[in-house]
């Protein structure tokens, strides 16, 4: 059985509103529901979302305005928030990975990035975190 | 310490990695082939459509820019398999973002490879998009002339355009 379904709640963080229409889109082909998908234009408004609703995953971006997404998910850690982040960005240096890595994110996907790179990686992390 | 790299080996460098992530990215996204049609060297950014998106490159080694441009009809097509949707739905504002977003990848796919083969670290600035037939634009490295890399889609052309001066 899938680890995404339903009842999943997903905040998509990207300043592409194409590109966040793109995730939303793959999202819904895996029976998330529209209700529970939210979105923020940058690193300031992802962090006052995830700091204001409880979601299963974050979806975050790293080259952004106003606040970098990387500056994001320090942000959301040091407010102890513990949802798990999904970095998905063109940033794909060794060093970035590690970064985000060390900065709280928990995973990292690439752009560009297929439908099923992006399950994949989703249900790798629900998996995961579902255990315990 | 690495030999430091002559014109035509950081050229080839330039084009390979471009061409590769240019192809990887159109056809990840959106699903398309895209063929090479040439390489030239041109002293000014010249664009062959409507729509540019523009992105600055800085770092320790030198300073350059990337820019790609799309037929106003190409940008839409690729918009509309990039949303699953008909052409006559994407309006200017996606087209802007989503080809801003593609060059993101391009040039973050490319800057992996031109890292692998030992360039330096480099940032690159957000996307700037210029509409219009016949843009330009007025600043870029001075005496270092464009790499134009022009590439057929779906019976259309596009270009990229890189150009990249070295420190000293």
């Amino acid at each position: 059985m899938s680890a995404i379904n339903n009842q999943t709640r997903v905040l998509v963080v990207d300043d592409s509103t194409v590109l966040r229409k793109v995730i939303i889109g793959i999202l819904k082909d895996l029976n998330v529901i529209a209700d529970n998908i939210t979105e923020a234009g940058d690193g300031v408004e992802g962090v006052k979302m995830a700091l204001s609703q409880p979601f299963n995953i974050i979806l975050m971006d790293w080259n952004m305005p106003n606040m970098l997404g990387i500056d994001a998910v320090k942000a959301i850690r040091q407010a102890g928030v513990k949802t798990p982040i999904l970095m998905v960005t063109t940033e794909g240096e060794r060093q970035n990975v590690i970064t985000a890595i060390q900065a709280g994110a928990n995973s990292y996907l690439v752009k560009p990035f297929t439908g099923d790179d992006l399950r994949e990686r989703i249900e790798q992390i629900l998996a995961q975190f579902s255990a315990g | 310490m690495k030999p430091r790299l002559d014109s035509t080996a950081l050229d080839a460098l330039l084009v390979n990695a471009y061409v590769s992530a240019t192809t990887e990215v159109l056809k990840t996204m959106v699903g398309l082939d895209v063929g090479m049609k040439g390489i030239s060297a041109s002293p000014k950014y010249t664009p062959v459509g409507d729509i540019s998106a523009i992105i600055g490159v800085t770092g320790e080694s030198g300073e350059g820019m990337l820019g790609i441009s799309f037929p106003m009809s190409l940008a839409t097509l690729v918009v509309s398999r990039l949303l699953s949707l008909p052409p006559q739905k994407i309006n200017s504002d996606d087209r802007c973002d989503a080809i801003g977003e593609l060059a993101n990848m391009i040039t973050g796919k490319a800057k992996m490879s031109l890292m692998q083969e030992g360039a330096s670290p480099y940032k690159l600035s957000l996307p700037t998009i210029i509409l219009g037939a016949g843009h330009g634009i007025s600043t870029h490295p001075k005496n270092t002339p464009f790499l134009v890399m022009t590439f057929e889609m779906e019976g259309e052309e596009f270009n990229l355009q890189v150009c990249f001066k070295m420190n000293g």
